[in-house]
């Protein structure tokens, strides 16, 4: 075989039927929005008791500012667009432009730990109280499951690099994306019910 | 490397020219301790399932005994009857019935639709391991005075982490399980044509998917509150059984059941050697039963009056798809030219008449007036429902060693015991009534749940008639190990790749299957029942 053989693009495969990485990862994030729900469910349930009873949710001389948590769900929401601008520039095998959305989506991610660390030296919470447990808690948990779909959007960006991904097989990307909105959506949640209503 | 507008597709293209070298492969322990092979972690979740869930009843069976004479019978001291109590309860579920139920369906899903392996077989061998660690410490924590009730600060985390990891593997597992069933399905089988336990498993694995997150997140919550003084009620030590026992009540408790009506109809089907008539229903009736299922709203304490209008409504409706699948069995053997009797179908009939007695305890049980509730307890403290968790229990477990024994020359290395194979599923049946109906009694009543060695109240004959009702469940146990001790033996002669006549692809793959599954490539499916059309065409 020559070498200009060796090189040339192989014909079209067909697409593969079975997306198993895609499936699997949508039972994950199913997964992980289940587990949200469930635990700001109780975080609702428990405040709705607290404040029918007369009594004040947060502890005296703790205050969750607005605006940290309201940035990072700004942040979150940019992700967005730059996650599906990667997307969209490998399914045109746009390289350099993927590789560019997937570090900006990286970079806000890392935007929004920090700006929820911030808020965590801002509102002076004790962790040993009840509202306390459940704010640290979910945030942290959402965290975690953020630092999750970072490592898996880097990883398919490496699979990516590497040729294994690309404008005729985008499923390594998609699943990564698929998996940070669905964190998108938990964040939403998190941000409305703690940071807004606290 | 740099980066460049063209992407390298020919990696593949240029490395499959490349001669590699042989891998070695592993042979004995190694074989099987890094095995990514799907029976390989199926049958060590079955042995592990068994090793570790049996002295679990042995410890019901304990209860039961001190459920005799319980002021003078002092079988347990107070200090550690709770404890014991929620291992029995957890160890049951987590340590017995889940584990055998995913150790089957490892085993069988792929084969059933004709796939090669398992959706992600890393993952599912790091399931059964994070679910075999989870369950040594879950069981080390209460050795250290740990677990809901416990007086070991570290004990109790132990309990919680463990628990927390045990579920994180449940669901790594339903994730790989339902994967199979959706994305790798041969060509030409489609969703509606999946044969019915692998559908089941699929329908119980998304179920699992929704629900048990919840309780996950759950454990997180009461880990951090453990560790920062428990100001949370559901963090403090003995807030935590409370808090998590929304997973054994009803409609909940019934995800672990749905494979349950896979395995009947599936069986029933083949053995009476006729196509399903009413397969569409059944696979309907299926879903239906996995949707009822959904119970995480009961974790949610303040949201009594939806749960009461749900509980009622689910729990009348789960009874429906029994019925439809156990008419679904009738009608297939009204249809065919008779059945062929064997353990697997004792297993189905008697999975199947459980499986009817919990889900109509559970409708009973969930109209509102019909059980009394103690002044100052919650109707889910009553006793009637602890009879519907181990009906479903029983129900799972019955289905799962029917599993077993059915697919034997898969799952082992020839079939199981068919004489002996037989007397278990009746025992098993009958133990479980025995052991139930006194608890549904008791309930109309009022009885509560009795978590305390020295307790006073509550009808004493029933108690030793619960007792006597685990003891014949043990015994059915027992002799269901021992029907399938020739699983494990090579036997003399070949053992036939389809023993039963069947219907779908499994019983293609040679018994036992070899890495691969299939020998050859398979032909496009073209209906539900595949190799009727084979031995049609021949």
């Amino acid at each position: 075989m020559s070498d200009a053989a060796a090189l040339a693009l192989p014909p079209a495969a067909p697409p593969a039927r079975p997306r198993v990485l895609l499936v699997g990862t949508a039972l994950a994030a199913v997964a992980t929005l289940m587990a949200f729900a469930g635990v700001i469910g109780l975080y609702l349930a428990e405040r709705a008791s607290v404040l029918s009873q007369g009594g004040t949710w947060l502890p005296e001389g703790t205050s969750i500012p607005l605006t940290p948590g309201g940035i990072a769900m700004a942040t979150m929401l940019l992700s967005a667009v730059t996650m599906w601008w990667a997307v969209d520039a490998v399914g045109r095998n746009d390289r350099p432009a993927a590789y560019l959305a997937l570090a900006l989506t990286m970079m806000f991610g890392l935007a929004v730990i920090n700006a929820i660390s911030f808020l965590y030296t801002q509102m002076e919470l004790p962790v040993a109280s009840v509202p306390g447990v459940f704010i640290y808690t979910i945030t942290g948990g959402f965290i975690a499951t953020l630092v999750a779909a970072m490592a898996y959007a880097a990883v398919m960006t490496f699979r990516t690099l590497g040729g294994e991904y690309h404008g005729r097989d985008r499923e390594g990307l998609v699943a990564a994306a698929l998996f940070w909105y669905a964190n998108i959506a938990v964040f939403a949640v998190i941000w409305y019910a703690i940071f807004v209503t606290k | 490397m740099a980066v460049t507008e063209t992407p390298p597709e020919t990696v593949e293209t240029a490395s499959a020219a490349a001669p590699s070298a042989p891998h070695p492969q592993p042979g004995g322990l190694a074989a099987v301790l890094g095995s990514g092979d799907h029976k390989v972690i199926g049958r060590l979740y079955i042995v592990a399932a068994l090793l570790l869930g049996l002295p679990v009843l042995g410890l019901g069976l304990a209860f039961g005994v001190e459920g005799f004479e319980p002021e003078t019978l002092d079988v347990f001291s107070s200090d550690v009857a709770y404890q014991l109590f929620t291992l029995l309860r957890v160890g049951t579920l987590f340590l017995l019935a889940f584990p055998l139920i995913i150790g089957v369906a490892m085993v069988v899903v792929p084969l059933q639709v004709g796939s090669r392996s398992i959706a992600f077989p890393r993952a599912a061998a790091a399931s059964f391991w994070g679910w075999f660690l989870g369950s040594i410490l879950l069981i080390a924590s209460y050795a250290i005075n740990g677990g809901p009730g416990g007086g070991s600060a570290n004990g109790v985390n132990l309990w919680i982490a463990a628990m927390g990891l045990i579920v994180a593997s449940v669901l790594l597992a339903a994730v790989c399980l339902a994967t199979t069933v959706l994305a790798l399905r041969t060509d030409g089988l489609s969703l509606e044509r999946t044969p019915l336990f692998a559908w089941s498993v699929a329908i119980a694995s998304i179920m699992w998917v929704f629900t048990l997150p919840v309780l996950g997140g759950m454990l997180v919550l009461m880990y951090v509150d453990h560790r920062h003084g428990g100001a949370l009620a559901l963090g403090g030590s003995a807030g935590i059984y409370p808090a998590l026992a929304w997973i054994f009540r009803n409609p909940q408790i019934y995800v672990l059941a749905v494979p349950v009506l896979g395995f009947a109809a599936d069986v029933f089907a083949t053995a009476s050697g006729s196509r399903q008539r009413m397969r569409g229903l059944v696979q309907g009736a299926i879903g239906v039963f996995g949707a009822v299922s959904f119970g995480a709203f009961l974790a949610i304490p303040s949201t009594d009056a939806l749960d009461s209008l749900l509980v009622v409504v689910l729990g009348i409706a789960a009874v429906v798809p029994v019925l439809v699948v156990a008419g679904g069995a009738l009608d297939a053997v009204r249809g065919s030219g008779g059945l062929k009797a064997g353990p697997g179908v004792a297993y189905a009939a008697a999975g199947i008449l459980m499986l009817l007695v919990g889900t109509l305890a559970g409708a009973i049980g969930s109209i509102p007036g019909v059980l009394e509730v103690p002044e100052g307890s919650s109707a889910s403290s009553n006793i009637f429902f602890l009879g519907i968790t181990h009906a479903v229990v029983v129900a799972a477990v019955i289905a799962a060693l029917g599993g077993i024994t059915w697919w034997a020359s898969k799952v082992g290395r020839g079939p199981a015991a068919s004489s002996v194979g037989l007397v278990a599923p009746l025992l098993l049946l009958v133990g479980g009534i025995v052991m139930t109906v006194p608890d549904f009694v008791s309930g109309i009543v009022g009885d509560g749940v009795e978590t305390q060695g020295d307790y006073a109240g509550g009808i004493a004959a029933a108690n030793v008639v619960v007792a006597i009702g685990v003891a014949i469940v043990a015994l059915g146990l027992l002799v269901a190990a021992v029907s399938l001790l020739p699983l494990l033996r090579r036997p003399d002669d070949e053992v036939p790749a389809d023993p039963w006549g069947g219907q779908t692809l499994e019983w293609l793959a040679p018994s036992p299957p070899p890495v691969g599954n299939f020998e050859g490539e398979l032909a496009v499916v073209a209906s539900a029942e595949p190799l009727y059309d084979l031995r049609e065409e021949k």
